[in-house]
């Protein structure tokens, strides 16, 4: 176990420090006094695990790969944004857009979401324990959201594909957006997920996908027609 | 005089009424606008005389070594002419094409840019200098190809369609394509327009500090914008910490664009140069902040006259595709019979049917582009306007094209004077001063 104390360090060094650490096989890090700084531990790309004693600021494990990071506290907005592989667990709760575009990985967050959770998500699974804001999985292509607590206006509004499950009150969804049936196995699959993070609570899901009545133009020109 | 047809409802206004009567939305297509707004050929040259002594033009040394970028990158992109590739997206170009313009800018020490969808193996490995573009869509976007790019640009906007997103019809959304964008195949795809993870200018600059932190403050910075508000933007792009700056005027290319937008959105190229030159003297980082100027830049005399204009460089999109042979009559290939017009007319891009190999996706169509002789047709292109450029600079008894200035020119029409704010010919009037 490594500690780091950012009161001492500028983002721009400690940054340095848990890249270099991180390519050199360092295991554990440990971030003391992080201040809710924005982008901490941004685009580490080698595994390893990170904790933060602390709340962060915007776009903490943002552009990352491999690791799995522990904010023990909240975070600012875009939290995981572009995350390809390796997993983010946010104990309290956390800003607007995360896990904006993540293709990979997945991320927990223990308490709530803000607005546009898992925007033009690609991949991967965002979780939230409690609440999420308006126009989560906005855009979403690829994907999983899963959300617990209640959910804002227009979710999951241009969905291209992606699955999104709400357990509680959904405000309205988003334009194309419709509910679809959710079978016994993808419930139990949920659950087991919730029980990796300690929810041993089996809520009743309702799943939301795309109606797809937004993939194409109603209407084309006579040299603007698909080949297939 | 007694005209013989409506001026202003002419064949083409009534031949759109028809079309939209029977489509029932906006009507889409490629290439660029079809407005005649002031352009750069409203601006001419004042060479020398008694006055200035000229440079000898076909033997004295003139500079066109570029540097984009060195406000807080400790690599800036260094190139040897300030002509670069802009952005455009594999989709809506082809694998073929994508890889023609990065081996033809390498040839002539300069740059391409990705565009949206992702970055192409064969487009690093062909390029020089690569910039790899941050879009709101974010297709592709990986932070391990952002190690590898050399620049990064952030894109708010583009001018041939400002306040919308990237647009790619089902006919090219195939495949590869939509496997790098992570879409279902084949629908039509209209990209987002707002950034998903930031919304102002005070968001902007935490994004900027993740992208240096991301590449350890190693690589410019550019933020690309649409020429609308050009003064403000530039100013608060500036403000939150870009690098370089890239102004898209309304006379910018597109692979597909609502023609609303294309012809109705954004100013003219010459305007939002002088605009945003202004902007950034007014806050002291004028020279220290890089400025790129974009939109209808169609030859070296174009690209001579943005860095007259204020401009460090100048990117060409739709002019490299053309010297890629885009509306060339070339054997074996009939525009009237593919695309229902002769070469020379065609704005087809977003059809997928490019009859030369360019915009499509069409494996039978791509063969008709041949990645060696593109690529040297390209760097051909650059090469001419680049010594065009050097010809123009030392006529006017200057041994670099960076010593270019607004002073260096003169405007033919009161509009272009008043746009460039440079004098009218033949007077010492600015016109709007
Ligand atoms: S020739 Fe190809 S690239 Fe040129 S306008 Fe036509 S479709 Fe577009």
């Amino acid at each position: 176990m490594v500690d780091l104390d950012a009161g001492t360090l500028t983002t721009r060094e400690l940054n340095l420090k848990i890249k270099a650490l991180a390519a050199n096989g360092a295991e554990e890090i440990r971030v003391l006094n992080p201040q809710a700084r924005h982008n901490l531990a941004v685009s580490v790309l080698a595994p390893c695990d990170i904790t933060f004693e602390g709340s962060v600021g915007y776009f903490c494990a943002s552009l990352m790969d491999g690791p799995r990071v522990t904010i023990r506290g909240n975070a600012g907005w875009a939290l995981g944004d572009n995350l390809m592989g390796g997993t983010i667990v946010a104990t309290g709760s956390v800003g607007a857009a995360v896990g904006s575009t993540m293709r990979g990985g997945e991320i927990f967050v223990g308490g709530n979401a803000g607005a546009r959770a898992g925007i033009s998500m690609k991949g991967g699974t965002l979780i939230v324990a409690g609440s999420v804001g308006f126009m989560s999985g906005f855009m979403m292509q690829k994907g999983r959201i899963i959300v617990c607590g209640d959910v804002g206006d227009g979710l999951g509004d241009s969905m291209y594909e992606g699955t999104i499950y709400a357990a509680a009150n959904i405000e309205s969804l988003g334009n194309d957006a419709i509910f679809d049936r959710i079978s016994e196995e993808e419930l139990i699959s949920i659950w087991e997920t919730l029980e990796g993070y300690g929810i041993k609570e089996q809520y009743q899901f309702r799943k939301i996908v795309s109606a797809k009545k937004l993939y194409h133009f109603d209407a084309l020109e006579r040299l603007e027609k698909t080949v297939i | 005089m007694v005209r013989d047809s409506s001026q202003i409802w002419t064949p083409s206004v009534i031949q759109d009424i028809h079309a939209k009567s029977d489509l029932g939305r906006y009507r889409v297509r490629g290439f660029s606008t079809f407005q005649r707004v002031p352009h750069f050929d409203d601006l001419v040259f004042l060479s020398t005389g008694l006055t200035r002594f000229p440079l000898e033009g076909y033997k004295e040394k003139c500079e066109t070594r570029t540097v984009i970028g060195k406000r807080f990158a400790s690599e800036p992109l260094v190139l040897d002419t300030p002509i670069y590739i802009s952005g455009m997206s594999y989709g809506a170009l082809s694998r073929t094409a994508k890889t023609a313009l990065a081996r033809g800018s390498a040839m002539v020490g300069s740059s391409t840019c990705t565009g949206d969808g992702g970055m192409l193996q064969e487009e690093r490995e062909g390029a020089r200098r690569l910039i790899y573009q941050i879009l709101p869509s974010r297709y592709g976007l990986n932070p391990h190809h952002i190690q590898q790019a050399d620049a990064l640009e952030i894109v708010v906007g583009q001018g041939a369609k400002p306040g919308t997103g990237g647009l790619l019809m089902g006919v090219k959304v195939l495949d590869d394509v939509a496997d790098m964008r992570d879409l279902p195949k084949a629908i039509d795809q209209r990209s987002p327009t707002r950034h998903p993870d930031w919304l102002g200018p005070d968001d902007l600059s935490i994004k900027i500090e993740q992208l240096r932190e991301a590449t350890d403050w190693r690589i410019p910075i550019h933020v690309k914008l649409p020429a609308c508000r050009v003064k403000d933007d530039v100013k608060l792009a500036a403000k939150a910490g870009a690098d370089a700056i890239v102004v898209d005027g309304m006379q910018a290319g597109t692979g597909a664009s609502a023609e609303v937008l294309l012809d109705h959105s954004g100013i003219p190229t010459i305007a939002a140069i002088a605009q945003a030159r202004d902007a950034l003297r007014e806050i002291g980082l004028y020279g220290e902040v890089s400025l790129i100027a974009s939109g209808g830049i169609r030859s070296g005399a174009d690209a001579a006259k943005a860095l007259a204009l204020g401009a460090d460089a100048v990117a060409i999109g739709l002019a490299a595709l053309i010297a890629l042979n885009c509306n060339r009559a070339v054997e074996g290939v009939d525009f009237e019979k593919e695309v229902g017009v002769p070469a020379g007319q065609c704005h087809h891009c977003h059809t997928g049917k490019c009859p030369v190999g360019i915009t499509t996706q069409d494996p039978e169509l791509e063969k008709r582009l041949d990645v060696e002789s593109g690529a040297e047709r390209v760097a051909n292109f650059i090469n001419s306007m680049t010594m065009e450029m050097a010809l123009l600079t030392r006529s006017l008894g200057k041994a670099n094209v960076h010593s270019l200035e607004p002073e260096d020119l003169a405007a033919l029409t009161i509009e272009a004077s008043a746009m460039a704010q440079i004098p009218l010919a033949g007077t010492d009037r600015v016109f709007g001063r």
